[in-house]
Parts: C-alpha cells; sequence; structure tokens
C-alpha cells in the first residue's frame, strides 16, 4: 500500500494487489500523479523534476502540524538501508511488467516506429541481395536435384519480395509524415535509414552537413580516403549526376538535407520549394559542367 | 574464465556453455564483458560477491549485467539501468531468462526516477560512456551505494572528449572519485577493449553523510567543447525556426 499526503489534507491510497501488471500500471498512474501534484500545487518541496516512482515515507508527515516536506537526501539513504525488504518473485515480476511497458511506451512515437521500421526494411533487404548472389552462384549447374530446390526457393523469395515491397510501403508513408521535406529532397527511404542511422529527428538536425555525409558509411575517410558511400549515396537524383561528379553532388545534398532536416523540426508549409530549387539547379550545372 | 549460471534457458546470447551435474557455466569472455578483461589483467577486488545487491549503470544489451548476475548469485540481484529503448529490449529478453537481473528503464542522469525502484546496494558498477561519466557515478552513489560499497567504473576514454589523451582522462577520472572512494590507479583493458580503463574503489564511511541540499533537477548535459557560438547555434534550433514562423 502506498499513501500519499498532499498539503492540506487530501490523501490518495493506491493498492498494490498481487498482479504485476495492476502493480506496473499504479506505479505510472502515480508517476503521473506526483508530477501533477508537484506542477499544480507549486511543488512538494524543493527540487525541480518531480519524484516518478514514491516511497511510502518520502513525505515525512510534519512533527508539529507544518507543511509536509520531501525527505533530504540522507533522511532518504538512512529510511533506505533500514527497511527494504528482500526480493520475492513478485517484485520480479513487478519490474518486468514495469520494463515491458515503459519500453512500449518509448518505442510508440511515431519517430520511433519509423526507425524500427526502417531498420527492418534494411534487414530484410540486405537478406535478399545476399540471397540472389548466393543463389546465382549455387544454381548455374543443371542437375536434376536442385530443381526441386529452387522451385521451393523461388516461392520463399517471392514471399519475401513481396514483404519487402509492403514494407518499403509503409515506410515510405511513414516517412512523409514525420519528415516531409526531408523525403522530398532525398527520397522517403534515405530519410528513414538517415533517421534511424542519427538516432532520432532531433539529432539528425543538430549534425554538420559533413556527418550527414557519412552516416551508414563503414569506412571513416583519412589521408587516402575521400568521404564517399554513406547513405546518401542512395538518394533519388545521384543516378541522373555522372559519377565522377557524383561526390560533389552528395556533398551540396548533405547541406540541403540538414536544413530541410531543421525545417521538419520546425515544420512550415512551402518552405522545401526553394531547397528543390537548388537541388535542381546543382544537377543541372553538374552535368553541363562535363563533357 | 566460467561463472555459474543462474540464467535459464542457455545460451543467453551466443556464448560458450559448459554443462556439468553439478552446474552448468557460461564462458566470461574478456572480449565481450569489461569485468572479464579486468580480471584478466589483474583486478581481484573489489569484484561482485555472492548474495550482494549490485546497480549496473548503462546495461546496454545485458552481456556483461547477465555476468554480474551470474556472480552476485540467487541470493543476489543486478538492477540494471539503461536509458536507450532499443537495447533496453535485448536487456529485457536477457532479463526474462534470468531471475535476478531486474531492468529499468530510465536515464542514469537522473537518480530520482528511479528511487522506488532501486534499493540500497553493496556494489556500483557504471558503463555509461558519457563526457560527464564522473558526475553520474557520483550521483547514483550518493543516492543509492551503501557505505563500504564498492564501486567499479569501466571508462571509455573515446567518450569523454578528444581534447585529452586516454591516460590523462583515466588519471583524471581517478583523481575526481578518490577522495569519495579511495580509487586505486586506472587498470588498461588493453587488448581486449582498446582505450578503455577499470576504475576501482570502496565508498569511505561517511562520504555521503552529509549532502543536505536536494539536487536541484538533472545533471546538466555537458557541452560539446567547439566554440560557444556554433553550439549555440545549434542548440537555438527550435527558437530559431519558432521565430521565423509566428504560429
Amino acid at each position: 500500500m502506498i499513501l500519499i499526503r498532499g498539503r492540506g489534507d487530501s490523501e490518495t491510497e493506491i493498492p498494490l494487489g498481487r498482479d504485476p501488471e495492476a502493480a506496473a500500471e499504479a506505479t505510472e498512474h502515480l508517476a503521473e500523479t506526483l508530477s501533477t501534484l508537484s506542477r499544480r500545487e507549486g511543488g512538494l518541496g524543493r527540487g525541480e523534476s518531480p519524484l516518478e516512482v514514491c516511497e511510502p515515507s518520502l513525505l515525512a508527515a510534519p512533527a508539529s502540524g507544518g507543511a509536509p516536506r520531501l525527505l533530504t537526501p540522507v533522511e532518504r539513504r538512512a529510511f533506505r538501508e533500514a527497511s527494504w525488504p528482500p526480493l520475492s518473485a513478485f517484485d520480479r515480476e513487478f519490474y518486468l511488467a514495469l520494463a515491458r511497458r515503459r519500453v512500449a511506451e518509448a518505442l510508440s512515437s511515431p519517430v520511433e516506429v519509423l526507425v524500427s521500421l526502417s531498420r527492418e526494411e534494411e534487414r530484410v533487404e540486405r537478406g535478399l541481395l545476399r540471397e540472389r548472389g548466393a543463389t546465382e552462384q549455387f544454381l548455374t549447374g543443371d542437375l536434376p536435384s536442385l530443381e526441386a530446390f529452387r522451385a521451393r526457393w523461388s516461392v520463399l523469395r517471392q514471399t519475401l519480395t513481396e514483404h519487402h515491397d509492403r514494407l518499403v510501403e509503409e515506410l515510405e508513408a511513414r516517412a512523409r509524415a514525420v519528415a516531409p521535406n526531408l523525403s522530398t529532397v532525398v527520397g522517403p527511404r534515405v530519410a528513414a535509414r538517415l533517421v534511424a542511422r542519427a538516432g532520432g529527428l532531433g539529432a539528425l538536425a543538430r549534425m554538420s552537413s559533413s556527418r550527414l555525409q557519412l552516416l551508414g558509411s563503414r569506412r571513416r575517410p583519412g589521408p587516402g580516403r575521400s568521404p564517399r558511400f554513406g547513405v546518401l549515396y542512395r538518394a533519388e537524383g545521384m543516378e541522373s549526376v555522372p559519377p565522377d561528379r557524383q561526390g560533389a553532388y552528395a556533398r551540396s545534398l548533405a547541406a540541403l538535407a540538414v536544413i530541410a532536416a531543421r525545417m521538419d523540426l520546425a515544420p512550415r508549409p512551402g518552405a522545401v520549394s526553394s531547397l528543390m530549387r537548388r537541388r535542381s539547379r546543382r544537377v543541372t550545372s553538374l552535368n553541363a559542367g562535363r563533357r | 574464465m566460467w561463472t555459474r549460471s543462474v540464467a535459464h534457458p542457455l545460451p543467453l546470447f551466443g556464448e560458450r556453455v559448459l554443462r556439468r551435474p553439478e552446474a552448468t557455466y557460461r564462458y566470461f569472455e574478456p572480449g565481450r564483458a569489461k569485468l572479464a578483461a579486468a580480471v584478466v589483467r589483474g583486478h581481484l577486488e573489489p569484484i561482485p560477491l555472492a548474495g550482494e545487491r549490485w546497480l549496473y549503470l548503462g546495461a546496454a544489451g545485458g552481456t556483461t549485467a547477465s555476468y554480474v548476475a551470474d556472480l552476485v548469485g540467487p541470493e543476489g540481484a543486478v538492477y540494471a539501468i539503461e536509458k536507450s529503448p532499443r537495447p533496453f529490449v535485448r536487456l529485457l529478453s536477457v532479463a526474462e531468462r534470468c531471475p535476478n537481473l531486474l531492468p529499468i528503464l530510465t536515464d542514469a542522469r537522473r537518480p530520482q526516477e528511479s528511487l522506488g525502484l532501486v534499493p540500497p546496494v553493496d556494489g556500483l558498477y557504471a558503463d555509461v560512456a558519457q563526457p560527464d561519466q564522473v558526475d553520474i557515478v557520483l550521483a547514483q552513489a550518493a543516492e543509492f551505494l551503501k557505505s563500504g560499497g564498492s564501486l567499479l567504473l569501466a571508462l571509455k576514454t573515446a567518450s569523454m572528449g578528444r581534447d585529452r589523451t586516454p591516460e590523462e582522462h583515466a588519471r583524471r577520472a581517478r583523481e575526481l572519485l578518490r577522495p569519495t572512494f579511495g580509487t586505486a590507479p586506472p587498470l588498461s583493458l588493453d587488448p581486449f577493449h582498446r582505450r578503455h580503463y577499470l576504475i576501482a574503489g570502496r565508498a569511505r564511511e561517511g562520504a555521503f553523510a552529509n549532502e543536505p541540499e536536494e539536487r536541484q533537477g538533472a545533471i546538466p548535459r555537458p557541452s560539446s567543447g567547439r566554440a560557444p557560438g556554433r553550439r549555440r547555434f545549434h542548440r537555438g534550433l527550435a527558437e530559431r525556426y519558432a521565430a521565423r514562423d509566428p504560429r
């Protein structure tokens, strides 16, 4: 049983029964209650951030009828050392249930869903490419024993390809929803991969363009190696640029992509058209500069 | 080096398993677990002992945390804290098979978020790879570590900034922790984990006895060490675009 005494005489009782799921839900509800309480009544005491999970006597009952106050850290340590019960099976279930709730909540935001989806799509695509290469090496002979294998494998490959196509559809839709400007500039698939590699739209927007150009490259540029082969190399405009100018195009595209990512954090409609005009001008200049 | 496993069913993440009639053992690989690398390099104490409670900061995928759980045995417990949800999913699957490993999804920078979830602990293992690791460790120890409790800090010097060499980072961390913990000289984990050091110590009696002031809010995130103009430029993104777009 956890008892909260707020200012005044209001008490809230949240009974923790024997069900770990209910206990986890009650804990999260308690955290919300405490934070609203602390915000509403001007705080429960000193300290800026509200307590997320409360121990029973963290709010010391006042000795002489004054307002309740938070325990100091020293008092907290003393209380905790004096009275922490040993771990029981119920506690373990409670911790696991709480962890599952928190993870589900953390991974449910649209950006996180996009990141999960893009990672899954990358995995399936890598599997398909690897498989295609392997079976091409394997199936050069014409032995009759390979016919059955080939038939089964083609079914599997078809299923995987359909799954991949569906993933790509959903991924592109979500990328356009989450980061519309970025997906206009570099294409939705590359946009999703950039967000996934950066670890979020905010992290992507904080990067410099040189770092964005290198996202997803397996080798670091050095004295003998130019900064190439990041995720940006798979962007939409790359085919329309001659191969020896693709590095320059990646550089300008990275700069435009960073601006687009920052626009996605604070969106304003119609702002991306200026970026698109700059992009097309760069493509024409790169195509015209080489003869 | 093998640990007696408390987890079931095995293996947890593809480690080598040795099944004997009296117990099942898991291979404690120095290349995967920094604690194993430290033991191979000669670290003896403090180390998780049977029956203790340990707080593990930065548990990530749960590989090293599972070995700490093995070391403290079925009577002990490991409270594993990890901030990032994706590795936490793997940690959760490890914890489901390991009865004394308890996963907690919170930020180690804010110990007040896990107040009701973490008991007074006999030892603190930190592997968070943040530039302000020392502050995080001090805050968590002030909240949860018993007097005389052990401290093991795995220092990833590559995450602490490019302005100092790894040895300087390690020495500086040791000096910062020395008054509270009496830390030993940093132990290099070469060749298993390059540019990593282990800093070990024991909390002095009464080290946390006088902290009357409540810590105001979370530990502030450190600045990147670049020229302040550029950092403020990046920081002010939201304000700048909001100012330009009055809606």
